[in-house]
């Protein structure tokens, strides 16, 4: 039954009169929409009642029909209250509870109305105060608390997401509409809805409006009008309270309570009957959908979409992250190669020059002290020093990679590749992270649930290759390789994945042959536009802790192999000026270099760099740096004759097949222990045993792996 | 009942897939659905979502055996930022009963 349009003044204040008159013309047994029960109308909260009003707010009169306004956040809630009320509203909270409600008067044919602005709420299934008030609301059996109509604001651009709200308000006998707003997103999105048909799927009134360009307005206000004049809905799904409430309303009987799927707000007994009332009404929705929405076939993919088409397919995916990763490196070596001449040329030059004139002018020239600060401080550290171009220019690059998102499906064609091998699909992550450094990448394995989990992935983090081993890869492939030098530190790279597939085969099938693969499923973020600032700053960062190492770790490791190298082990040798051979440094190693004589590099040279890249990898180029420099200081270095040096070990000690020695040199620094930093982070999360194990484990891989390289590669090169 | 949306997302992350696209493409639904359908699963705490953000462990350089003191990265990864820049995922898994 309507109600006659005379009886909700427009501009009435909230005098008695006007409720009055509303209620005198109210049939007492009828149930009116625009006309709820005169007890309901003295027990309603009183629009501003508890409220501060924002300026001057007129309100609806006393006993005018009470609209809730609800919907998700960030649908355009609030842009459509503020449209509709003239931005004029009183805020408060509401009785009893804490919550903030807005009100205001909206003026549709007829007369005025309370819209309350219900805080956003994606369904009735309360999470937060927000939610369980805007539940109380809309399902609350008190006539008194409940409003005559609903509007729910829906996206147009997330419909789906929007639509459970209605399809909760739809088991009701509420009076809905659907406010469809975001038509313009939608749009752009190549997102059409037919609103006709929506509403028959629905079977509730949908209005488009554009709350920000004010359109659609007037027909939200007649629908309103019309809704309130046509009574209750019959709940979607005709369920049994629904049918009777049908036949209460067709008998013409007032209802005692709206209908709702729970009055405590719960879904059922457990969670088996939570999650089929939702998957019912996500079929609903499905099907409200699957009518009324078309996607333009042009615009159903983002260029987002398009691009991981191929960036994460099974087989393309892998080529194109392999192909990205060449180019990488191609890149880095090339360009930085002859800034890195350069730097080499500058310390071994004037710098060197400067310290010997300045430590000659305080009268320690030609001693221990030159010695030790040309031959050690600088000549090791400054070359560790000349790679920061290159590790500049390789971090940028990665930057620009992960900035960008693309690292991001990286990681999924990694984490598929995983997948497939058996391996816990997380474990990807710290897998990749220790391609930059093995030391957070330990860290990282906490995000693994299971503690199996976690101690095979600190074991095989180790594998990665991280970007300290990078700047002995690059010297090493520079002097041997000069021509492909960016493949075969790609190749490295290759290297480094197959060792941790094969290393974390064997582990799974013998220490852990029960472990599972978690289901895994990636949300990836939208394609971006790299940002200078962003990518530069990463790399600044990056490098500052390549610094921080080459000026901390670094300095110690020097100071102590120059030390080692000062002592001597033959007599008639005075400390700091013995030969390096007759050095203990080189005692040392000779006791270890016979065990790698089987893998082509077991000359004390080779050999004492592995023993001082167990501290840092980058020690390894500034322990050769000394060795070298000591070995016939009086000839000065020479840019570049590190190289040649190194070619001159490695040909003596592989019996002419330094190609092949060295690549064996490269596959064993892969394969052992990265630093004592990540020896560390192990034992922190893994234990001490582990750690050990860990340890034996890259010792006993890098041996055989190396071993097999040089025997094997010197029957063909 | 038949089965609806949610159940046949929750068949498809037990199948193994790794992308939204994915379930997308196997159950058939929308892309709109399928999002909508994850995020109720994980309102219902039937699915974890959680970020993962290369770079440094979820804690923070705090967290980090390589942190300093003062809680920044000592390692040369990059650290949290506002920003949250290298490669944030949302992980999105079966939450199991147990956990």
């Amino acid at each position: 039954m309507s109600m006659p349009p005379d009886t909700l003044p427009a501009d009435a204040g909230p005098t008695a009169p006007a409720a009055t008159a509303r209620e005198a013309q109210q049939p007492a047994a009828t149930p009116s929409r625009g006309a709820p029960q005169a007890t309901a109308e003295a027990s309603r909260p009183a629009a501003g009642a508890n409220c501060h009003t924002d300026g001057a707010a007129p309100q609806a009169p006393a006993g005018a029909p009470v609209i809730a306004l609800a919907g998700a956040p960030n649908v355009g809630k609030s842009t459509l209250f503020n449209a509709l009320t003239g931005a004029r509203r009183t805020v408060g909270n509401w009785p009893g509870t804490t919550v903030e409600v807005g009100r205001g008067a909206w003026t549709i044919p007829g007369g005025a109305v309370s819209l309350v602005d219900l805080p956003g709420a994606y369904s009735l299934d309360p999470l937060s105060p927000d939610e369980e008030l805007t539940r109380d609301l809309l399902l609350n059996p008190d006539p008194a608390q409940r409003p005559d109509a609903v509007v729910v604001v829906a996206s147009t651009a997330h419909l789906a997401r929007s639509l459970y709200l209605v399809a909760q308000v739809r088991e009701t006998t509420l009076p809905v509409i659907v406010a469809l707003t975001m038509i313009d997103v939608a749009t752009r999105r190549g997102i059409d809805v037919d609103t006709a048909a929506l509403e028959r799927a629905l079977g509730c009134e949908v209005v488009s409006l554009d709350p920000r360009r004010r359109t659609g307005h007037e027909e939200l206000d007649q629908v309103l009008r019309d809704v309130l004049d046509a009574g209750p809905l019959t709940p979607r799904g005709a369920s049994a309270v629904g049918d009777h409430l049908s036949e209460a309303v067709s008998d013409g009987e007032q209802p005692a309570a709206y209908p709702m799927p729970d009055p405590t707000g719960g879904d059922g007994d457990g969670d088996g009957d939570s999650l089929a009332r939702a998957d019912e009404r996500f079929a609903w929705i499905e099907h409200a959908i699957a009518v009324s929405v078309t996607e333009r076939a042009d615009r159903r993919q983002t260029w987002s979409d398009r691009i991981d088409r191929w960036a994460t397919a099974p087989v393309i995916g892998p080529l194109l992250f392999l192909a990205v990763m060449w180019a990488v490196f191609q890149v880095t070596t090339k360009v930085a190669g002859p800034m890195q001449d350069a730097l080499d040329g500058f310390f071994s030059g004037p710098v060197t020059d400067a310290a010997r004139a300045g430590l000659g002018a305080v009268g320690l020239g030609g001693g221990v002290i030159e010695g030790f600060v040309t031959n050690g401080l600088i000549a090791g550290v400054g070359m560790v020093l000349t790679f920061v171009p290159l590790m500049a220019l390789m971090f940028v690059l990665l930057a620009v990679l992960e900035d960008s998102g693309y690292m991001a499906r990286a990681a999924v064609v990694t984490d598929r590749l995983m997948a497939r091998l058996g391996l816990p699909g997380r474990a990807f992550l710290p897998l990749v992270v220790g391609f930059g450094c093995n030391v957070p990448a330990i860290a990282a394995t906490r995000i693994l649930p299971q503690a199996r989990h976690r101690v095979l992935t600190a074991l095989l983090v180790p594998f990665t290759s991280c970007s300290a081993r990078l700047t002995v890869y690059v010297l090493l492939a520079t002097t041997f390789f000069p021509d492909r030098a960016g493949t075969v530190v790609f190749a490295m790279y290759l290297t480094s994945i197959v060792l941790v597939v094969l290393i974390g085969l064997l582990l799974k099938s013998t220490l852990w042959r029960a472990v599972g693969a978690d289901p895994l499923v990636l949300d990836l973020p939208p394609y971006q536009r790299p940002t200078v600032r962003l990518s530069l700053s990463v790399m600044w960062l990056r490098l500052q802790g390549f610094l921080r190492t080459a000026s901390g770790i670094i300095v110690a490791t020097v100071c102590v192999v120059w030390v080692l190298q000062s002592i001597p082990v033959v007599a008639g040798e005075s400390f700091g000026s013995v030969p390096v051979a007759d050095s203990l440094y080189a005692a040392i190693s000779r006791l270890v270099a016979p065990l790698l004589t089987p893998a082509g590099f077991g000359e004390w040279q080779a050999v004492s760099a592995l023993v001082v890249g167990f501290v840092a990898k980058e020690a390894v180029i500034s322990s050769w740096a000394q060795t070298y420099a000591v070995a016939d200081p009086s000839a000065g270095r020479v840019p570049g004759s590190l190289g040649h040096q190194l070619l001159q070990t490695f040909e003596v000690s592989s019996g002419g097949h330094a190609g092949v020695a060295v690549v064996a040199f490269m596959v064993f620094l892969l394969a052992y222990t990265p630093c004592v930093a990540t020896l560390a982070a192990q034992k922190r999360e893994i234990g001490m045993k582990w750690t050990v194990l860990g340890v034996g484990i890259g010792l006993i891989a890098a041996w055989v792996l190396s071993v097999l390289v040089f025997q094997v590669g010197r029957l063909f090169w | 009942m038949n089965a609806g949306p949610l159940t046949a997302v929750l068949a498809a992350f037990q199948s193994g897939v790794t992308s939204l696209d994915e379930v997308s493409t196997r159950t058939g639904l929308s892309r709109d659905v399928v999002a909508a359908s994850v995020d109720h699963l994980v309102r219902l705490g039937r699915i974890e979502a959680r970020s993962l953000a290369i770079g440094c462990p979820d804690g923070g350089c705090g967290t980090c055996a390589s942190g300093t003191a003062d809680g920044t990265a000592g390692c040369g990864s990059s650290g949290p930022s506002m920003r949250r820049f290298g490669p944030v995922l949302v992980s999105l898994s079966l939450r199991r009963p147990d956990r």
